[in-house]
């Protein structure tokens, strides 16, 4: 790929992505190419604070969770469009995402990550109990109607849809790497008292880091909740999801733009082959794609941290050097 | 309730049995917490695998019981080896590099262990939920006008019997001033002979023989399933961060604190809502004194 | 330009600096000395904004900037580097100097080129795109005082920068910090090589156990009684008399 211009990556994927369903009208594979487009992005969401701003958070589905409920309740309990959630969504999150933007500057790796995930289970038990409002842990059915307003897509548009979400977290990653806060983020990332020293404001930066990362998050919840068609408390606040947006980053490449879509692409495809492999067998069997999850983990967290694009980027240079060696030779 | 009024015999029962379950839970809350902050103290890593050491010992108390009708109190004593063997396994193959590694590896190497290990059960076993319904679970004691049932006394007179016999182990045997000694200082212990690695080993080990103990002491009480552990780990975590990292007796009264929150919590606004007071104590914790109620200022920021 | 008036810094019962005054005047090259302990990096600490005094002052170009940020106080003009170099690992050595120059550019690109000039002046242009980690020590060093001149500071902290260099390396970087300082900089230096800190200082402060013992310049300071018994010993002092 050297020689290629810059995102041929991109271009590819999300250009593939927009033809399919000119040729494609099956609606599984529809379906599964909008789940690897959101998962992607969500994926991204999450990058922006756990690889460019470096605070690894495992709690991210408190915000996802968020924006979830405020689609369906705007929907189901006000009756107005569920855009109106998920801008509230949005403001609520920003609210968690100062409260762990908050916990990010008193807490280091670890014990923020434990942090993150107490708060997005607070959220689960307390929107289980409080029936009254939430409905409690039986979860709520999202109306389907169609229109554009009431977020009621047929397939195709869906994926659409969510290709345009994709593309536009997209460019924030890209934004991130080549503007002035991307690079004082990286700085932060890397050493905070250094970069503290050159005058970068590190506790205001995480911040604002996570915060955006938040609101990202929940925008999508919002988007899934109408998707999907239903929001259970103990599925949308879960550790497992929080944990599926930071693993579809690393395997594809953490703190790099393509690399949440990557692993969205790979561990989405995984899932879905695993899952359709072992559906005859007891209901246990289908656990078998999370052992690989978590056995690949560690895995790649520790002989490949760079994930895919970090492979891809080897061989790349390997094929590169080989390249330059044959026509030194030729 | 008006203060003025003396307690009557109602109200000083109801405290007396919060009291009594409180220190009955404590004590095992104790046992998880200790191997964790051992593991924590020592080797300075966050296990976020160590719920599910403790599920595996529900199951390994299930499935004996079931199958061969062996109680939890006899399995126990081959629990704590296998356990500990366990431990050194999961040290070498995947904990060992992790030491020296980034928080990130840290984070989602045991993060991956514990997806790995509970999807492991959920495969092997299914997710149905489980119950080891041993004979004592059914014998009731009523002391004054408190009542508590057998299986939990046991289980708390064991946990306590098994974290004193750690406490004599670190503060009174060689190898226990050793693994203090690398706690304090990795550098100087190394400089001084000491070779970390074997004190690592031994660490891990006898911590998730611990938590594999709690586990087989706990089945009768809990129902048994794959995600069992998640709720006792970040249980195990508030009790550890409370009581300081690595401080073993800070985890016993954090231990009693949290005992305390949910078993109070529990009784003035409901079983459900139980969880929702250690998660929330967690947090004010960790945003308050982040070093423990007893733990020195900044010692959060000593990590890795 | 700076002034330190009564700083005394505490760590529970340790008192690591002890009633320290300073008057450093614009232009001025001054040299901190001193054993191992005397809390010379903890002056850094506190001038720069990492620690707050327990008791005392730091003025900085008139205004009293005891205890603010560390970022705040690199805006004001003082920015400082670090005894163990904190390089920014994956980056390469331009985006480490870069990021150093974003704090007074608005934009990426006037930053780019800003880092280049300073790359240039600091002899790491063969290495502009080698990442930070791949650096040997020296390089390293360069790179931490490079990366602090990008911040176009008015006064330079810098915390031995020439412990670990070979002789050759140690006379690069003495050259260096000399042209920086003829070029209208103010530079303060910690330092423990006595012969480099005799090239280049105009006066020398000595601290020890937390207290200043002695000011004045090199000649002076080799020649204080108190000097020389805090660093080789009293019985040393009194073999000499």
């Amino acid at each position: 790929m050297i020689g290629l211009p810059r995102h041929t990556g991109a271009i590819v994927l999300f250009g593939g992505a927009a033809l399919v369903p000119l040729v494609i009208r099956d609606a599984f594979f529809l379906d599964s190419l909008v789940l690897i487009l959101l998962w992607g992005a969500l994926s991204a969401a999450w990058n922006v604070a756990g690889g460019y701003a470096g605070q690894v958070s495992i709690g991210h589905a408190s915000f996802f969770g968020i924006g979830a409920y405020a689609g369906a309740l705007m929907v189901t309990r006000f009756s107005k469009s569920p855009w109106l959630g998920m801008i509230l969504g949005v403001v609520v999150s920003i609210g968690a995402g100062l409260v762990i933007g908050f916990l990010s500057n008193r807490l280091k790796g670890p014990y923020f990550a434990l942090s993150t995930i107490a708060l997005s289970q607070v959220l689960l038990i307390a929107v289980s109990r409080w029936r009254g409002f939430t409905a409690g842990g039986e979860g709520i059915p999202v109306p389907y109607r169609p229109g554009f307003a009431t977020l009621g897509l047929g397939h195709v548009a869906w994926v659409y849809m969510a290709l345009a979400v994709a593309i536009i977290y997209y460019g924030v990653e890209v934004y991130l790497e080549h503007s002035r806060i991307g690079y004082q983020l990286a700085g932060v990332r890397e050493d905070e008292d250094a970069a503290e020293a050159l005058g970068i404001a590190t506790r205001r930066l995480k911040v604002i880091a996570v915060t955006v990362s938040a609101a990202l998050t929940s925008v999508c919840g919002t988007l899934w909740a109408q998707y999907v068609g239903f929001v259970d408390p103990a599925y949308v606040f879960s550790v497992d999801l929080s944990v599926r947006f930071a693993l579809n980053t690393i395997i594809g490449g953490i703190g790099t733009a393509l690399g949440p879509y990557l692993g969205s692409i790979l561990i989405t495809v995984l899932e879905t082959y695993l899952r359709a492999t072992f559906a005859g067998m007891k209901a246990g069997f289908t656990g078998i794609y999370l052992v690989i999850y978590g056995a690949a983990l560690i895995l790649v967290v520790r002989w490949a941290p760079e994930g895919l694009t970090g492979i891809a980027a080897r061989l790349r240079a390997r094929w590169a050097a080989g390249a330059r060696g044959a026509r030194a030779h030729a | 309730m008006d203060p003025a009024r003396r307690l009557g015999p109602a109200q000083i029962d109801a405290v007396a049995q919060l009291g009594v379950s409180t220190v009955l839970l404590g004590g095992i809350y104790a046992l998880i917490a200790v191997g964790l902050t051992l593991i924590f103290g020592i080797m300075r890593v966050v296990n976020f695998a160590h719920g599910e050491f403790l599920m595996l010992g529900m199951y390994l108390a299930f499935w004996s019981f079931t199958l061969w009708g062996v109680d939890p109190y006899f399995i126990l004593f081959v629990a704590i080896p296998l356990f500990f063997v366990v431990g050194l396994v999961t040290y070498v193959l995947v904990m060992k590099g992790v030491i020296t590694a980034s928080h990130n590896v840290q984070i989602f190497t045991t993060f991956g262990l514990s997806i790995l290990l509970q999807n492991v059960a959920l495969v092997s076993w299914s997710g149905d939920f489980r119950f080891v319904r041993p004979w004592h679970l059914s014998v009731a004691l009523r002391v004054g006008g408190t009542t508590f049932n057998l299986s939990q006394v046991v289980a708390f007179v064991i946990s306590v019997v098994l974290t004193v016999a750690l406490f004599a182990f670190m503060k009174f045997t060689h190898t226990g001033r050793v693994m203090r000694a690398t706690a304090q200082d990795r550098d100087a212990a190394t400089l001084m002979g000491i070779d970390t690695d074997r004190v690592y080993r031994l660490t891990f080990a006898i911590g998730i023989a611990a938590v594999g103990a709690a586990g087989v002491l706990v089945a009768p009480l809990y129902s048994v399933y794959p995600t069992a552990g998640l709720q006792f780990v970040l249980l195990s975590y508030v009790v550890v961060v409370l009581g300081g990292l690595g401080d073993m007796a800070g985890a016993l009264i954090g231990s009693l604190i949290v005992a305390a929150v949910e078993v109070a919590g529990s009784y003035v606004f409901g079983i459900a809502w139980k969880e929702i007071f250690y998660f929330l104590l967690f947090i004010l914790v960790l945003v308050f004194r982040p070093a423990g109620l007893f733990g020195q200022r900044g010692s959060e920021t000593l990590g890795a | 330009m700076l002034t330190l008036e009564n700083v005394t810094k505490r760590f529970g019962g340790l008192t690591a600096v002890r009633a320290v005054s300073l008057d450093v005047r614009e232009r001025e090259l001054v040299g901190i000395i001193g054993p191992n302990g005397a809390g010379k990096t903890t002056l850094f600490n506190v001038v720069s904004g990492y620690y707050r005094p327990e008791e005392g002052r730091v003025v900085f170009a008139g205004s009293d900037v005891t205890g603010r940020a560390p970022h705040d106080i690199c805006r004001l003009g003082l920015t400082r580097t670090f005894q163990i170099v904190k390089p920014f690992g994956n980056l390469s050595v331009l985006d480490n100097v870069m990021i150093g120059a974003l704090t007074r550019t608005p934009t990426v690109r006037a930053a780019r080129s800003d880092a280049e000039r300073v790359v240039e002046t600091c002899g790491l242009a063969p290495y502009a795109t080698a990442r930070a980690r791949a650096l040997p020590i020296a390089l390293r060093k360069r790179l931490e005082v490079a990366r602090a001149l990008a911040t176009r500071p008015r006064v330079l902290l810098l915390d031995e920068v020439m412990a670990g260099l070979n002789p050759t390396e140690l006379g690069g970087m003495v050259d260096l910090i000399r042209r920086l300082h003829a070029e209208g900089l103010t530079v303060i230096v910690i330092e423990h090589i006595m012969a480099a800190m005799m090239r280049l200082a105009q006066r020398i402060v000595v601290l020890h156990h937390g207290e200043k013992i002695a000011e004045g310049t090199p000649a002076q300071i080799v020649a204080d009684r108190r000097v020389v018994d805090a660093y080789l010993g009293e019985e040393f002092v009194l073999a000499q008399a």
